[in-house]
């Protein structure tokens, strides 16, 4: 495809899970880079979207661009409509991966340390098969290592995208009294433990 | 040097186009001619809007193109604002703009606020999830001229002729407009508000033909002057 340097691309056929705002923007082009450390995914993600905008603008072809860090993005317009679509609903459609235990977003070679943007587009792009099903199987190490307990041990399947596999508040009120502890708030032990973002070697508990 | 036409082009097609980096360069380059503020904001950016209205009409844009033009629009209008004069075109004024209480969608409301902006007024926004008698507190605070206030679900919509009964009560002068998916003009009518806009796209139509009015007074003046 035309993106150079993201990690993985992958186009999904998101017609399911769109609501009326958007229901003409059935495809979505999933982008996801490996986060290194100290790098600037996030800028680098957003340049890999604005090069997908271009393309398709060229060929007259609507799309809706969802930031990687949609959550924190305010005061626009546009900004109003990024809750509507997930980059996990994207991610799991065009078979990048599946939803974890963890609650994130696992791919088979880089676990869950990706970061994701998503572009909807009306652009009649050939879609890839998506993932329909959790491959976590029996691992249960982020359900074992999570310190808040959030982590239900649940697995998630396409037909039930909104079932609760992650206590968010749980996580959340463990972070909020981390901060008031120490500057670095963020755990990441649930992205840590998975095998699969260890390159997918095996781990004895 | 780019020409007064050339800029005017580009401020209205990065509208049209939702490219916000086109509307800032549109921008800098209309003071950089020294365009008044006005007219790049009436003849470029607002022609721009009005095309996107019709472009919407149309069902050739839908929602997220229309939030992506105004993003655009923003983007021109925060750089040509400190660059306007004061227009004298008889319509000045003062507006309240909220969302109700018990109600968390502000688009539209956002939608006219913008327009508002563009059109010069004072725009007092209380943002969403308003209490009721903030609207008429503000409102007797600042002295508006006009109360906008937005719903989109009927059991928020139910407090707003609490609203405008306080408000004219106090002032029978202020015009108050309500707008949101569960007003009709039956409504309006009933509860003494002087308009209403059923919904976001509805509600841009009609702010955008009060801005086009404003923008046919301006190039009146305009003519005037000349004659």
């Amino acid at each position: 495809m035309l993106l150079q340097g993201a990690t993985l691309v992958g186009v999904g056929d998101v017609t399911q899970a769109l609501t009326s705002e958007i229901i003409h923007l059935n495809r979505a082009i999933a982008i996801a880079m490996n986060r290194g450390l100290g790098e600037d995914t996030s800028s680098k993600l957003i340049r890999l979207q604005s090069v997908a905008e271009g393309w398709l603008k060229e060929r007259g072809f609507r799309y809706l661009s969802i930031p990687p860090d949609s959550d924190r993005r305010k005061g626009k317009f546009i900004s109003r409509l990024y809750k509507l679509f997930p980059h996990k609903t994207a991610a799991t459609c065009s078979g990048l991966g599946w939803v974890g235990k963890n609650g994130l977003v696992i791919n088979r070679d880089y676990g869950s340390k990706l970061s994701w943007a998503t572009v909807l587009t009306n652009a009649p792009l050939v879609a890839d098969l998506p993932t329909e099903k959790s491959q976590c199987g029996n691992c249960n190490l982020c359900v074992i290592h999570c310190p808040s307990g959030a982590v239900t041990g649940r697995e998630w399947s396409i037909n039930e995208p909104y079932r609760e596999i992650v206590k968010y508040e749980k996580c959340s009120t463990m972070k909020k009294s981390r901060r008031l502890l120490e500057d670095r708030p963020n755990c990441g032990l649930c992205i840590n433990i998975c095998p699969y973002s260890r390159n997918g070697k095996t781990v004895k508990t | 040097m780019p020409t007064k036409e050339e800029v005017l082009e580009k401020l209205k097609n990065g509208v049209i186009q939702y490219d916000e980096d086109a509307c800032k360069e549109g921008a800098n380059e209309a003071i950089a001619i020294g365009m008044d503020g006005n007219e790049a904001i009436f003849e470029g950016l607002v022609a721009g809007m009005e095309e996107v209205g019709r472009l919407f009409e149309a069902q050739e844009y839908f929602v997220p193109e229309i939030l992506m033009c105004a993003d655009a629009l923003y983007a021109g209008l925060d750089i040509l604002k400190p660059h306007c004069k004061q227009m004298d075109l008889g319509v000045k004024g003062a507006v309240v703009i909220g969302t109700v209480e018990g109600d968390v969608h502000d688009i539209g409301k956002n939608l006219v606020k913008m327009m508002f902006d563009v059109a010069g007024f004072t725009v007092y926004d209380l943002g969403r999830d308003v209490p009721l008698d903030q609207f008429v507190e503000e409102q007797l605070r600042t002295d508006s001229e006009l109360v906008c206030l937005s719903a989109m679900m009927t059991t928020s919509m139910i407090g707003m002729p609490k609203v405008i009964e306080k408000i004219k009560a106090r002032n029978p002068n202020v015009m108050i407009m309500i707008g949101g998916a569960p007003t009709s003009k039956e409504l309006a009518d009933k509860w003494g508000a002087d308009g209403y806009a059923e919904d976001a796209s509805n509600a841009l139509k009609e702010a955008i033909k009060m801005v086009s009015f404003l923008k046919n007074l301006r190039a009146e003046k305009e003519a005037e002057k000349k004659g």
